[in-house]
């Protein structure tokens, strides 16, 4: 047993704690250098392990794909916590959203996919471009202190990596035989029905299964919507929104 | 349609494990009420990774309605906390979250 995910997970910290804003830019290219060559190496190591761990029945290759599409969607997480301008950090999720559906392509299914593209890049990342360009401080300096240097990296990155570290443990270094994992038993070898993945599987499975919790959706986003238009219109006149009025002054 | 077995739905899981670590480093560590929300899309998208590749590993479309579902959470959370965060600037002008940490319960 090796603990080479342990290891490239740490590097990855290190890597992360380089990139995050401090203030000065010359730390960024060794730490890009660093968490790229630790992707790299841990993709590497992940397909070498799934093909020789692979059952007899199955090929364990995941395909060329899911490398691709997850060293995007690694590389584009890392510039969403780390890009000093907020619009960047939007346009970044934009590519995370993208190649996290083309995983979900991978995966047959289909209608996430394209449920994740429209949902997420079409609506709440309009919204989140919107609030950015109307909540963003006057005068467009280059970049707010708050933007420039993150608070106490140091402490979140070991906190969050300490929990990826966790879960690496449990995925891949838990001891099978005397600890089996529920959630792992399947016989997932055998073919797949026809209709996996399209939209009558999941629609049957919708509203069946979780009829009661799709109509609870509905009412949560009507509450959300109604609590939306309140907190938006209740507190200022209107002239105040448009800058003209004595807004008031921090 | 590709076999599916264990090792490969491991390394979904690692992926996602890694989009979500990242995510809560970018709601730890930065200071814009705006990044801080964005960090918690990231870490929606790797829970649905993980979802979705639990879901293709058992061949049952659970994990794709949860996805539905989280799908759902995130637009309203996305709503409702931009326009507490439109409120919030509207009050002090900065997005910078510490400069409400004189709001102690």
């Amino acid at each position: 047993m090796d603990y080479v995910l342990l290891l490239a997970s740490a590097f990855g910290a290190i890597s992360l704690y380089l990139v995050m804003p401090r203030g000065r830019e010359s730390l960024v290219k060794l730490g890009s250098l660093i968490g790229i060559l630790t992707l790299g190496a841990s993709g590497i190591y992940l397909f070498r392990w799934a093909v020789e761990n692979a059952l007899p029945a199955g090929s364990g290759n995941p395909g060329v794909f899911f490398y691709i599409f997850g060293a995007i969607a690694l590389v584009s997480a890392v510039a969403v916590i780390s890009h000093p301008r907020p619009i960047y950090s939007a346009l970044y999720f934009v590519l995370l959203t993208l190649s996290t559906a083309g995983l979900f392509l991978m995966l047959q299914a289909e209608f996430i996919a394209v449920v994740l593209v429209i949902i997420y890049a079409g609506a709440i990342l309009v919204t989140y471009v919107f609030v950015i360009m109307l909540a963003s401080p006057a005068g467009a300096a280059p970049a707010a202190d708050y933007d420039r240097i993150s608070a106490d990296p140091l402490v979140a990155i070991l906190v969050s990596f300490t929990f990826l570290g966790t879960i690496i443990q449990a995925i891949f270094y838990g001891d099978a035989e005397t600890n089996p994992n529920p959630f792992f038993n399947t016989n997932a070898t055998t073919p797949p029905p026809a209709s996996y993945g399209d939209m009558q599987h999941l629609g049957l499975s919708l509203y069946s299964q979780y009829a009661v919790p799709l109509e609870l959706a509905g009412v949560l986003l009507t509450i959300s919507l109604i609590g939306t238009v309140i907190i938006a219109r209740k507190n200022e006149p209107a002239v105040h929104m448009l800058g003209s009025g004595d807004v008031p002054s921090e | 349609m590709q076999p599916f077995d264990s090792p490969v739905l491991y390394n979904y899981l690692a992926l996602g494990a890694a989009l979500f670590a990242i995510g809560l480093v970018g709601f730890l560590a930065r200071r814009n009420m705006i990044i801080m929300f964005l960090s918690t899309e990231v870490m929606f998208q790797g829970i649905a990774i993980n979802l979705i590749a639990f879901s293709r590993y058992h061949l049952n479309a659970d994990g794709q309605s949860f996805v539905i579902f989280l799908l759902t959470i995130a637009a309203a959370e996305a709503s409702l906390a931009l326009g507490l965060v439109v409120m919030l600037f509207r009050r002090r002008q900065t997005l910078n979250v510490d400069a409400w940490s004189d709001m102690q319960g």
